[in-house]
């Protein structure tokens, strides 16, 4: 009984995700013309554009974060929590937002021209692109590759120093390979962000493939095309999830030694000192500092913009929406995450994989899926917050899951085991002997999807209730309308919505 | 218009008989823009209203998706997806008081949907890098050389597609062909939408750009000193379309009395003064005028729009087909 | 010159003195066991050596040179851990040849093989640390140390995830190999038996000093202090006065009884402690009187707890007593002078 709640669970969040990639693929074949349409060059380009946008970000993000994970996870600055939730809080600010403070700082009009005379040229095209998306996606890998820092055994950088490697030979052909599970999988949840994105990526003016399919289906309301088009989506997200998968990474992640581990040494910086807080300072500045300045000049424009009942009520909706949002793919990750370590086969392995290629899919199209179950299956959640709640969840559960699986990757069957021996049911000792170990991995999973759900915009735009609004979708239907001032208020309110969360997420990682 | 507000007397008596009504509006127009008018809608009348915002391909692809299982009572959008819904069967023909009380020049040929405010179609430019020589006379000098580089355009833009929709209408396929094939051989520079294109100008990247009239009086209003100008083309230039948000009522609604009272209060003196003093657009009606900024343009509206019917500009597959073959979209 | 000297090594972490006053010298193959109780500084000590600290001050000396500026890559010293510390991502052949840089890929292969043949763990090769045992884990982090041909082997409670059984025939079994190489090595237990056991030179730490360095033998047999006596083995410690010097021997009041102890620079009047172990002791016709409290049979002698006079003694016996009291006397004793720890 209790075996089948788990089983039945996990099904439950690997085919859920499903729904809204049948609907695409239903109607995909609906019109066969438009697979014939991929055919056009112009398609074949932007799909280009699209993988040297994941790699350029890939690229640039890590080498970000790289230094910076080091810098608050090894060195002596390690102990200020306050500059990592700094060097962090980018996740929580909206794309959008970013591209339009970095648009505004150059050009003839822009801050710097008005401010000290300086016209530096907007960014645009590949390069800019990079560098918006870079500013809010490297918190992921800076988050992901601090945590493996923290974690790493010090004495296996001692073995090799003491077998003859420089502190650089250490860190290439010991820590970097350490490392590399949380970077694929950092990597994974940005590179399924960029081929998703395209509101930031439109305003920088570089053309993506998502944004091609945005616009086949918002500007022709083209159903059938924007499904079509979407299906090299699909397939690039499984190719994206098969190689964060693959590769020899056979034995990495386990801990040879019983005993716990003796925390790091961390490193004196010395006269690097100031460099490396330079470093940090401009991360910090143009991550955080750059939107929030031109968040706040917007307000001074009228701060008088926004009424109070207007701001209650896109804070209530946000909470609602991503705080359940939160909880519900909490629900779900639990047991998928369950199956994901102590379940065997491919059977398995497709049930992971299903979110990971949900998550992976254009929003809007998940959206749209959504909304057509709704009224053709579900007509009593159609138009009810439930169905927002659970799209949203379905939509996040690969962002729980990380560490829900990882949790549960670090407690040994031997303790489940005990636990049955002692007389409880499988659901009873994954429950009773995991939960406290897995409390860290929710809070964890739980504020990450808090996070992204309550900036989230097309799904909550189409899945929700009548007259529904949050944070995000009055930000950005104000800054869309180029009403500057009326949109800071709820962006402002939605940053210190946040915050918390964010810092909650940094609670929740080892004592260091 | 009495007869106008006998029938919204006459709603309210109903209303206020049948008790607490409900009004379902899917609306294209921004949360942000129209949500003050909404409620004092909703305080002059208490009827309950709920309002489902949305781009117009989303709100659009969701009626077409509810069918008659949909609950709203309004489409509250834009010439283009309303003409589409229209022709779909999707609305319901209006009293003639309605098309009656919108301004001759502005009535449509469908008596499915009304104007509610207009909008132009300008050519907005950055008056510091332009000399009044190079101001072009008609939208389709534009491929000029001279022009070269200079020049913005959105063409994932509903309102540039509505004008590409018109330039079809008034100069044939060939001809608005031969005209975005122009302008893209003489690069001109994508942008995603119409604000897009005037922080361009502002920021120097561009000197011409091809917009709706509205946004630059919002960007004046956060800075008086906004380095942009805009101009209508000659007299009947394409480049000069009428543009029009109106409303209609869903066939399928629950609720038409409430429906038409939303209506009449859109076309009504409050609705009107609303959209030209707060959104900086032309009142539909006669007897509001326009905000004292937009006089100099409305003076010439009606002796420069082009010979095109409101109603007419739904052929939007056309224009998209056409833009997909330009290899601009 | 001693092929390893280590000299005046301090070592403080913040507010905590970690290594005192840390000095030994060992020979040229010998094997050097540092052993104390858990906290006593021996592991620092021993990360001084491998430079993974650096010492506040001191020196240490490889082969007659200075090594102490160097880092810990620099040192030639191979390192084996107390968890082992094998890179998980990578196979047993991996691990081993990790520290085999600038040699030919087949010369690697064969100094693998040759390793793992010699500490009989061939067929683990391609495994994964993670599918091996802590014997064999223990056994390649030792191939792994030595694969680079280090001057010197530092060895930090290799033994400690093991369990006893198996701890006792791999102690024999490191100092057959270890000679067998002829590597000086530094080991560091707090297990009392494998000290002795694997010491050519023992150090016996308390408190981030060293109190005493010997052979094992010695040592044990004569310690210098009473935690050096209790911490090598059963001992009996009884407070007592000096009454006399006769030949380098004092004449000890203690239990109310005087008694011969091996002294060496005290004088009579002076307040300590006389040592004894068990079997320093005969039961029999003897001068003292035990009360016997509990009597454990060990197998190949009986471990008799009593007091006498009011004072603690352990006693070995050959066989079961057969009263409660039994008189016993003391053939050997050593007096310690100082204030009792």
């Amino acid at each position: 009984m209790q075996a089948a709640v788990l089983r039945g669970g996990a099904a439950c969040a690997g085919l859920g995700a499903l729904v809204p990639v049948a609907y695409l693929v239903l109607r995909a074949l609906e019109g066969g013309e438009g697979l014939v349409q991929l055919l056009q060059p112009r398609h074949l380009t932007l799909l280009g554009n699209t993988l040297a946008l994941v790699g350029t970000v890939l690229v640039a993000d890590t080498a970000l974060a790289l230094p910076a994970a080091w810098l608050l996870g090894r060195s002596e600055l390690a102990r200020r929590r306050g500059l990592v939730a700094l060097v962090a809080a980018p996740v929580v600010i909206p794309g959008y937002i970013v591209a339009l403070a970095l648009l505004g700082l150059g050009g003839d009009y822009g801050l710097l021209a008005r401010l000290v005379g300086w016209r530096l040229p907007r960014p645009q095209g590949l390069w800019g692109a990079t560098l918006c998306l870079t500013l809010y996606t490297y918190p992921y890998v800076f988050l992901s590759a601090r945590a493996a820092l923290l974690g790493l055994d010090p004495s296996l950088e001692e073995a090799a120093r003491s077998l003859g490697l420089s502190p650089w030979g250490v860190a290439r052909r010991v820590v970097l390979p350490q490392l590399l599970p949380a970077l694929r999988a950092a990597w994974l949840v940005v590179g399924l962000y960029v081929l998703g994105d395209f509101g930031a990526v439109s305003l920088l003016r570089y053309e993506t493939y998502s944004y091609a399919v945005y616009l086949r289906y918002a500007g022709a309301l083209d159903r059938t095309g924007a499904a079509a088009l979407s299906l090299p989506l699909l397939g690039l997200a499984a190719l994206g999830w098969a190689a964060s998968r693959a590769g020899g990474g056979r034995g990495v992640g386990y801990r040879a030694g019983s005993g716990a581990s003796r925390p790091a040494p961390r490193a004196r910086l010395g006269w690097a000192r100031p460099l490396a807080l330079g470093y940090l300072a401009l991360l910090v500045g143009l991550g955080v500092g750059l939107p929030l300045g031109t968040l706040f000049l917007w307000l001074l424009q009228d701060p008088q913009a926004v009424g109070g009942r207007a701001l209650a009520h896109g804070l209530g909706g946000t909470a609602v929406a991503a705080g359940g949002a939160a909880l519900l793919a909490l629900a779900l990750a639990f047991p998928l995450a369950h199956r994901a370590t102590r379940g065997h086969g491919w059977g398995t392995a497709v049930l992971v994989s299903l979110p990971h290629l949900g998550h992976a899919l254009p929003p809007f199209v998940v959206g749209l899926g959504w909304a057509f179950l709704g009224l053709r299956a579900l007509p009593f959640l159609y138009g009810r917050l439930v169905l927002l709640l659970l799209a949203l969840a379905l939509y996040f559960v690969p962002l729980a899951f990380g560490p829900l699986r990882a949790a549960w990757a670090q407690l040994s069957p031997r303790l489940e085991e005990a636990a049955r021996s002692l007389g409880h049911g499988p659901l009873g000792a994954a429950v009773r002997s995991a939960l406290p170990g897995l409390v860290r991995g929710a809070v964890a999973g739980g504020a990450l999807v808090f996070l992204r759900a309550a900036t989230e915009l097309p799904l909550t735009f189409l899945l929700s209730p009548l007259g529904f609004s949050t944070l995000a979708t009055r930000t950005f239907a104000a800054a869309s309308e180029a009403l500057f001032a009326q949109a800071a208020p709820f962006a402002l309110a939605l940053l210190a919505l946040a915050l918390p969360s964010l810092v909650l997420l940094l609670r929740m990682e080892r004592e260091t | 218009m009495p007869f106008l507000r006998l029938v919204l007397v006459l709603v309210l008596g109903l209303g206020a008989l049948a008790g607490a009504q409900e009004l379902v509006v899917y609306c294209a127009r921004s949360r942000a823009l129209v949500e003050p008018l909404i409620l004092r809608f909703q305080e002059e009348t208490g009827l309950r209203v709920h309002v489902r915002y949305g781009t117009q391909a989303e709100l659009v692809a969701l009626l077409l998706e509810e069918g008659a299982r949909s609950p709203a009572d309004v489409f509250w959008g834009y010439e283009a997806s309303l003409a589409t819904l229209a022709r779909r069967g999707l609305l319901q023909e209006l009293p003639a008081e309605f098309r009656e009380r919108v301004a001759p020049a502005y009535r449509v040929g469908d008596e499915r949907w009304v104007p509610t405010s207009i909008r132009v179609r300008v050519l907005a430019y950055a008056p510091a890098r332009v000399t009044p020589a190079e101001l072009p006379a008609s939208v389709l000098e534009l491929g000029d050389p001279r022009y070269r580089g200079r020049v913005g355009w959105a063409p994932p833009n509903a309102g540039f597609q509505t004008f590409l929709t018109g330039l079809r209408l008034l100069v044939g396929e060939e001809g608005a062909q031969a005209w975005v094939e122009a302008l893209r051989q003489n690069q001109a520079q994508p942008y995603p939408n119409n604000i897009a294109l005037l922080q361009a100008l502002a920021a120097g990247e561009i000197d011409f750009a091809l917009t709706n009239h509205y946004y630059l009086y919002r960007f004046r209003a956060a800075d008086p000193a906004f380095p942009v100008e805009q101009i209508l083309f000659a007299p009947g230039d394409p480049g000069n379309l009428l543009l029009a948000s109106g409303a209609g009522i869903v066939r399928t609604a629950r609720n038409p009395v409430a429906a038409q009272a939303f209506l009449a209060f859109l076309l009504g003196e409050a609705g009107q003064t609303f959209f030209t003093h707060d959104l900086f657009e032309f009142p539909a009606v006669e007897d509001v005028s326009p905000h004292p900024a937009l006089a100099p343009l409305a003076e010439e509206l009606a002796a420069r729009r082009p010979a095109v019917d409101l109603g007419d500009l739904w052929d939007l597959p056309g224009t998209l087909e056409l833009l997909r073959r330009a290899g601009v979209l | 010159m001693s092929f390893l000297s280590v000299q005046a090594l301090r070592k403080r972490f913040g507010p905590v003195e970690a290594v005192r006053e840390v000095s030994f010298a060992a020979e040229a193959g010998e094997i050097l066991v540092l052993v104390g109780p858990s906290g006593c500084g021996k592991t620092t000590t021993l990360r001084l050596l491998a430079g993974f600290d650096r010492p506040d001050c001191g020196r240490v000396l490889v082969g007659g040179r200075d090594i102490t500026p160097l880092p810990p890559e620099r040192r030639g010293i191979g390192f084996v851990f107390q968890e082992y510390a094998l890179f998980p991502h990578l196979s047993v052949e991996g691990n081993v040849a990790f520290g085999l840089r600038g040699l030919a890929r087949a010369e690697r292969r064969e100094r693998v093989g040759e390793l793992l043949a010699m500490l009989g763990i061939a067929e683990l090769a391609p495994r994964f640390p993670h599918e091996l045992s802590a014997g064999q884990q223990q056994r390649v982090a030792l191939a792994r140390a030595l694969a680079p041909r280090p001057r010197l082997l530092l060895l930090d409670e290799p033994f400690s995830a093991l369990d006893a059984a198996l701890r006792r025939d791999l102690r024999a079994e490191l100092r057959n190999f270890l000679k067998g190489l002829g590597l000086t090595a530094v080991h560091v237990t707090h297990d009392r038996e494998e000290a002795l056991a694997l010491a050519d030179v023992l150090a016996v730490m308390r408190a981030g000093r060293v109190e005493q360095v010997g052979p094992p033998e010695e040592v044990y047999n004569r310690p210098r202090t009473p935690f050096v006596a209790a911490f090598l083995g059963r001992a009996n410690l009884w407070p007592g006065r000096v009454l006399a010097i006769l030949n380098g021997r004092a004449e000890v009041e203690v239990a109310g009884q005087v008694l011969c102890a091996e002294a060496a620079g005290t004088a009579p009047g002076a307040r300590g402690v006389v040592f004894f172990r068990p079997e320093w002791a005969e039961v029999g016709p003897g001068p003292f009187v035990a009360h016997v409290q509990t009597a454990l049979f060990l197998g190949d002698h009986w471990e008799l707890h009593a007091s006498c006079q009011g004072l603690p003694v352990v006693l070995s016996a050959p066989c079961a007593p057969c009263a409660g009291v039994v008189p016993f006397a003391v053939t050997r004793a050593l007096w310690l002078s100082g204030p009792e720890g």
